[in-house]
């Protein structure tokens, strides 16, 4: 070993505590890193042999060629295919066994009158397809159905709604059915698709209650006889299917459906832990850098002495960089570990809260290895590199100098570049908010806005302690002045601490002013667009369940105390040649409970060839009212429409709209996502919404809610989500702390014999203590002032950049409450972070802190 | 000076016995030393390095503990005291002068005369301050920053604040060792002028015969034990006495 390695291993071994901020750092960057990753490998690879077990006996796959696919969704809608085809395919030599695969909405109500599931995931029907080799699922207990209302559920659905073999139930589709549960089925080895409901019914009643007309299945499953391999089977079924139907191989179409789960789920899951744990890195850079530059400041004298022995600038360098890697190296090698455990503990928590997937073993890429290792080794070296060079530029002539504080910090040229790059950040992102709205834009003005953060800490830095310790002495006497004044020692050293709390506090003000505005939005565009006093509806988060039964507008209106009812239908079609959703309804009812802003023609006669269109759309797609759209559906026909009103207000509505009448023709399994409700005069809320429910339980009993309950359940996903971003934003947080701690740690060492005069003239252990915490509390109040007002500006940014880019007006909202809570959990954290610095500080031994030397 | 004064004590020890380490490596910094410091008398505690006059300090000043013996300030037994009220005894009793790094950096000059006092929270008698100002000579240095004052201004700031809080006994521990020595003059001038102008007592630990010049009385150890005492040392007296131990160690 040569010596820099040796001095270096050795500094190391001496100062094993001053690295475990350090190696908590990296650890936990990387342990997230590679848990992530890992998780989404072994996710995606048990989706795979789930999928490829299931339909591993279907050999082909007979469907709709074409797909109707609107913005924002992973699966289009596909056209149907005639069942009798079955025959036909079934006549193909090689063909041992065709059976037709009939699919739709079911969602079931569980033992205690709940709905299963339907917060995400959809909530599948279909008929229970008789041979065993083509049903993806495979039964498990009970018998298959045979008789009309019988039905097999899948066992995940089983459990989580306490439903049992023998058990009557209500399916709603979204029509109530009466079905008795016969068997449980399982799916690829496991108790369901992950968190997907099935109930398999007879072909049937599958017909009846899931299709629109009878006749109609979503696909053919087709075996294949000995000897004909799956290709030889799609070519030899391609010449005899008409035309808009093709065949594909049963790999093709698992693979197709991994995929759909892979863009939908696995990859939104991935991405937003790999942005969090980025964040993470992120703030443990500057923990790490500090650290270092704290390390090298300290060991000056050191330095210079192997300086003025000789050793030249590379060595010292070189000898910093080794320490770096060796920490780095073990860090992220137990990152790497920690990371594995991580996944192993997920997949193991994963079925606890009902969240079944196969078992199966971790799957360990390379890349979910190499990846985390290599970006923690970069993250760590990469941070320790300028304090290195800066211990390779140690004049020899330092040893003999007393070492002086660090107060570089507020130079102007570092407030030159910093004023720049906060001018430019904050022009691009107004540029991309207000004149050209462009997401980039905005985006690359947040980043440099939180580069000049950054840049101008240390020279911000003297300004804001001063500011914030400002009650601390009258508070806190000369306590409280030394805890200000230590903290305003070094402003480089407390901007960089501050900063890896500032970034944290930043992302978690910038969610949360992005989920109060995303809620405001919602609030407003039911109180804006929603003129009814009650509305029914499903589920607002994901597929929303089986939806509601188009019967259920009809019969509250027929209600004494209902002025009007009108549901809310959704359909699919391609207008001229994009795929669009359309919002299927009474037009001229829908005018009188929702506020549609101003209309140009009108929507009381639409008919069946009409069509109305927001104006916004309209303008997109250049149409006027009296103008000509045409539509393709589905069923793979043509129409043309006349546009006979253009309105203002898209929020509720849709983009089109479209009367049953003229959907019929085209309908597939017809629901209704909202029915909203207006009473008449005089008839008061509390009344009306009595009358509703009792209507509304006999359709399956969906959820009725007032104008204000529906606003609210409409933003209930959001702190669903904010809640899971706070939780993995902690982690970030407690890096920041580990950050904060450890420079507190390390700047006491350095003030030990001035720590040690103040108890030789007086101060008590509880005084040294409060100094200590009051100093972490500041540094921990710069960082977070500054992550509120950073995190506050994105979210405005994120708001009205969100807003320039969609159709719907977006709202910025600032809530006060929640960010107050931001502000004290940072200060608290702050208390926390000084907590055992303060301790060890106060038990410095006072003989050895003056003792001169 | 009256002998009323000399009568009583500032500060004593008893007996005083410390001892380092254990077993085989034990050291006896303190060897069974009974010393009293008259109130009211400027005494240095002199000795060559080893000879434990440091310990002696830092035990009667409350600063580490003894091993038996006991150890007073005024009539205070310092072994009763727990840490707080040992640390609040030398806050309100007791003034310090080390060596060097004597005061906070980040503190004013002003700040860190009055810091005792203003640990203790009270007000402190700043007519008494504002007077010891004007004596230590730094009226026009109150609002700098310790690195901005030489060696010498440093320990005259360190002097003013021995003193700030009126304390019974200022302990000082080789104030002019890190100084030139015309600094060191004045040092030693401002502790002489303390006792006998404003009736003030000062212990101080030295090996500089000509600093111990300045006291009133010497007390000579070696080997942790007390060996001699001398009333009204000259600088001539001091070194002969220290050669007599050299020749006899």
């Amino acid at each position: 070993m040569n010596a820099p390695v040796r001095l270096s291993l050795s500094s190391l071994r001496a100062h094993r505590r001053r690295f475990a901020g350090t190696f908590l750092a990296v650890f936990l960057g990387v342990a997230f890193l590679a848990g992530t990753l890992v998780m989404g490998d072994t996710l995606r690879a048990s989706f795979d042999s789930m999928f490829g077990e299931a339909t591993s006996g279907t050999d082909a796959v007979v469907r709709g060629a074409d797909a109707i696919t609107t913005p924002g969704e992973a699966q289009g809608v596909r056209r149907p295919v005639d069942t009798a085809l079955v025959r036909t395919v079934e006549r193909v030599p090689g063909v041992a066994a065709a059976a037709p695969n009939i699919q739709g909405a079911g969602q079931l109500v569980g033992a205690d009158g709940k709905p299963i599931g339907g917060q995400g995931p959809p909530t599948l029907a279909g008929n229970w397809i008789t041979d065993p080799r083509l049903n993806p699922y495979r039964l498990a207990e009970g018998r298959a159905p045979v008789r009309s209302g019988e039905v097999v559920i899948n066992r995940g659905t089983a459990k989580k709604g306490d439903l049992k073999i023998g058990d009557t139930t209500i399916l709603r589709t979204p029509d109530p059915v009466r079905v008795t549960v016969v068997g449980l089925a399982t799916f690829g080895g496991a108790d369901g698709m992950a968190q997907v409901t099935f109930t398999g019914m007879t072909q049937a009643d599958a017909e009846k209650y899931l299709t629109a007309r009878p006749g109609q299945a979503a696909s053919i499953q087709v075996r294949a006889g000995p000897g004909v391999s799956r290709r030889e089977l799609v070519d030899r079924l391609t010449p005899v299917l008409p035309q808009g139907v093709e065949a594909i191989t049963g790999q093709e179409s698992a693979q197709e459906n991994t995929d759909m789960i892979s863009s939908q789920f696995l990859t939104i899951f991935t991405t937003f832990l790999l942005v969090f744990s980025g964040v993470a890195l992120l703030v443990a850079t500057f923990s790490i850098h500090n650290t270092f530059a704290i390390v090298v400041a300290q060991r000056t004298r050191e330095n210079a002495l192997l300086r003025a022995l000789g050793a030249s600038r590379r060595q010292v360098t070189g000898a910093t960089l080794v320490e770096a890697s060796a920490v780095a190296l073990t860090a992220s090698a137990a990152g790497l570990a920690g990371g594995v455990g991580i996944a192993a503990g997920l997949q193991a928590l994963f079925p606890a809260i009902g969240f079944p997937f196969p078992e199966g073993d971790l799957v360990i890429t390379t890349l979910s290895m190499v990846l985390p290792l290599a970006v923690g080794i970069v993250v760590c070296l990469g941070s320790a590199l300028l304090p290195a060079v800066r211990a390779g530029r140690t004049a020899p002539l330092a040893a003999l100098r007393e070492t002086a504080v660090d107060s570089s910090g507020a130079s102007r040229p570092r407030a030159v570049v910093g004023a720049v790059l906060a001018a430019l950040g904050v022009a691009a992102a107004l540029t991309g908010v207000l004149v050209s709205p462009s997401v980039w834009l905005a985006g690359l003005g947040a980043v440099l806005a939180l580069a000049a953060f950054v840049v101008l800490g240390p020279v911000a830095s003297g300004t804001a302690v001063r500011l914030l310790g400002g009650p601390l002495d009258r508070l806190r006497g000369v306590t409280g002045g030394l805890a200000r004044r230590n903290a305003l020692r070094s402003p480089k050293r407390t901007a960089a601490t501050a900063s890896a709390l500032m970034i944290g506090v930043a992302v978690v003000s910038l969610f949360t002013v992005f989920g109060a505005s995303l809620k405001a939005t919602m609030d407003q565009t039911v109180s804006r667009s929603f003129a009814g006093d009650v509305a029914v509806s499903t589920p607002s988060f994901g597929a929303g369940g089986s939806g509601l039964s188009p019967r259920l507008a009809p019969a509250v209106q027929r209600l004494p105390e209902v002025d009007t009812a009108v549901g809310l239908g959704r359909g699919v079609a391609e207008v001229d040649g994009k795929g669009r959703a359309l919002t299927v309804t009474d037009p001229a009812a829908l005018a009188r409970t929702f506020d549609l802003g101003t209309v140009r023609g009108s929507l009381r006669d639409l008919g069946a060839d009409g069509i109305a269109v927001t104006r916004k759309e309209a303008d997109r797609q250049g149409l006027a009212t009296g103008d000509t759209a045409r539509l393709t559906f589905t069923d793979g026909r043509t129409q043309d429409f006349t546009v006979r009103a253009v309105y203002g207000r898209s929020e509720l509505a849709g983009d089109y709209v479209i009367t049953r009448a003229a959907w019929a023709p085209h309908r597939t399994q017809d629901s209704d996502s909202l029915v909203a409700v207006s009473f008449k005069d005089g008839v008061g809320t509390a009344a009306g919404k009595a009358a509703v429910e009792k209507v509304a339980a006999r359709y399956g009993d969906p959820q009725v809610q007032t104008r204000d309950e529906y606003a609210q359940s409409s933003a209930g996903g959001i702190d669903m989500m904010l809640t899971l971003v706070y939780a993995l934003l902690a982690l970030a947080v407690l890096i920041a702390l580990l950050g904060i701690a450890n420079t507190l740690t390390l700047a006491i060492h350095e003030r030990t014999r001035e720590l040690g005069l103040l108890r030789a003239v007086g101060q008590t252990q509880p005084q040294v203590r409060a100094m200590v915490r009051w100093e972490s509390v500041l540094v921990a109040a710069f960082g977070t002032a500054g992550g509120l007002g950073l995190g506050a500006f994105l979210g405005w940014v994120l708001v009205r950049a969100s807003d320039g880019a969609s159709d719907s007006a977006f709202a910025f909202a600032i809530p006060p409450a929640r960010l107050a809570v931001v502000a004290l959990v940072g200060l608290a954290a702050g208390a926390l972070a000084g907590l055992r610095p303060a301790r060890r500080a106060a038990r410095l031994d006072i003989l050895r802190a003056i003792a001169t030397e | 000076m009256s002998t009323a004064t000399s009568v009583r004590t500032a500060a004593r020890v008893e007996n005083a016995v410390k001892v380092y380490g254990r077993g085989d490596t034990a050291v006896r910094a303190l060897d069974g030393v009974d010393v009293d410091f008259p109130a009211g008398r400027f005494t240095a505690i002199m000795g060559p390095s080893g000879s434990g006059k440091s310990t002696l300090m830092h035990c009667a000043a409350g600063l580490d503990t003894l091993t038996s013996g006991a150890a007073y300030i005024g009539d205070t037994d310092l072994g009763s005291l727990d840490d707080r009220r040992l640390t609040l005894l030398r806050r309100d009793r007791v003034g310090f002068v080390f060596q060097a790094f004597n005061l906070v950096p980040t503190l004013t000059v002003a700040e860190n005369i009055t810091l005792p006092l203003d640990l203790a929270g009270g007000g402190g008698d700043r007519e008494w301050v504002d007077a010891l100002v004007d004596v230590v000579g730094l009226r026009d240095r109150l609002r700098h920053r310790p690195s901005e004052l030489s060696g010498g201004q440093q320990q005259r700031v360190a002097v003013a604040r021995a003193f700030a809080g009126r304390p019974d006994v200022v302990f000082a521990d080789e104030p002019t060792g890190n100084l030139d020595s015309r600094s060191g003059q004045e040092v030693l001038g401002l502790l002489g002028r303390a006792v006998r102008q404003m009736d003030r007592t000062v212990v101080m630990v030295t090996h500089d015969p000509v600093a111990a010049a300045h006291a009133d009385e010497v007390v000579f150890l070696a080997d942790g034990r007390l060996v001699d005492r001398m009333q009204s040392p000259t600088a001539d007296g001091v070194l002969d006495r220290m050669k007599a131990f050299e020749v006899r160690s």
